[in-house]
């Protein structure tokens, strides 16, 4: 990586950059053991550790009902503040406040 | 009086994941691991592979982990943490935000 | 047996003290916060482990080093399953700190005590009950794995018990 002396706040240079403009953002994430969760980043670190606020975790579990027949719900769930071990993220994706 | 008010801008917020983790020692945390069991307690200490120590802990659902009754303090191997939910009033989120952008751009200066 | 002279308890200043200063003066001191220090506390210490394969060790903690490689002495397992449990004597294991989930600290007042409807039976009773549960898992999981597939989902922890 050619860095030059100025380091230009707004550029996107390498996959992480994109976490950064994401900052006080609000993000998706898809995680591993089917989960997802959507909140407002606060931090993150190289190993995709992050910090998340109000937080709405929503998590697929397979259910049996009476004809045998399995079905996909989902549960979620709420937190004020969520830190987010980072090898269980899958993809972070900004999000349009909504 | 003065000297207090200027406090909070003097004090460098400590770098990285670990160094937010040591901000909360003493806070009230849940710590969910990817086995699914949730546990509670007061958080003593952190290391840099975010081990963690937890003290007075109460697992929320007892009957299903009954091996942990007995249990007053456990250290958690780092590794196998999902998640851990912090009381968000101890957490300061514009400095929080602030440490990572710094650690962001002394990183981006790092020579791989 | 008893008069095992593991005398390796690492010195506070030992090969793991190197701690990286962090951006500024930590409110706390920084030796605090190494793999070393929150073990040293517990040596000596009865302690319940939990395994990554779901076992579960009961122990003394004579040895350990910065990866949470451990030593445990007079061990049990102990085997919890539906409503009974059952300890298995084991004597001294070293376990390598990835297969460790947690470590917990035994409350001296509270020591052996097992939850309500938890009965004692005899190791063999268990462990064929144990067999039965895990066998009778097997399908569902598989079922519950190839339905999460199909939304683009991935096991957590694939081909692993955890407990």
């Amino acid at each position: 990586m050619a860095d030059s002396g100025d380091v230009d706040a707004a550029a996107v240079s390498e996959p992480l950059d994109l976490v950064r403009l994401s900052l006080d953002e609000i993000v998706f994430v898809k995680l591993r053991g089917d989960r997802e969760l959507k909140g407002r980043l606060h931090a993150y670190d190289s190993h995709c550790n992050l910090v998340l606020g109000d937080v709405e975790e929503t998590i697929y579990v397979v259910e049996d009902d009476d004809d045998e027949e399995e079905t996909v719900r989902t549960l979620k769930k709420q937190s004020e503040m969520l830190f987010v071990r980072g090898d269980s993220v899958v993809l972070i994706s900004p999000q349009a406040a909504s | 009086m003065r000297v207090n008010l200027i406090r909070p801008i003097l004090i460098p917020f400590p770098l990285g994941i670990p160094g937010f983790f040591k901000t909360l020692v003493d806070h009230e945390v849940t710590v969910e691991l990817k086995n699914d069991i949730s546990i509670k307690g007061i958080l003593k200490s952190v290391d840099q592979f975010l081990n963690i120590k937890l003290d007075d802990i109460q697992v929320v659902e007892e009957l299903k982990y009954p091996h942990l009754s007995s249990v007053k303090n456990v250290f958690i191997r780092g590794s196998v943490v999902r998640y851990v939910h912090l009381p968000s009033a101890a957490v300061d989120t514009a400095l929080l935000e602030d440490a990572t952008r710094r650690e962001a751009a002394s990183q981006a200066s790092k020579p791989r | 047996m008893e008069n095992l002279s593991l005398q390796d308890l690492p010195p506070a200043g030992g090969p793991n003290h190197v701690q990286p200063a962090l951006g500024g003066p930590p409110q706390l001191p920084p030796q605090m916060f190494t793999t070393a220090a929150q073990l040293l506390d517990l040596t000596d210490k009865k302690l319940l482990l939990v395994l990554r394969d779901g076992r579960k060790l009961i122990g003394v903690l004579r040895s350990w080093d910065q990866f949470a490689n451990l030593v445990l002495q007079e061990t049990i397992e102990r085997i919890f399953v539906e409503d009974v449990y059952a300890d298995i004597v084991r004597g001294i294991y070293l376990v390598r700190g990835e297969n460790v989930l947690l470590l917990g600290e035994i409350d001296l007042d509270k020591d052996e005590y097992v939850p309500e409807p938890f009965r004692k039976v005899s190791a063999e009773e268990a462990h064929a009950l144990k067999i039965k549960q895990t066998q009778d898992r097997k399908e569902p999981d598989k079922i519950r794995a190839k339905k999460l597939q199909e939304l683009g989902f991935e096991a957590e922890h694939s081909g692993e018990i955890l407990f």
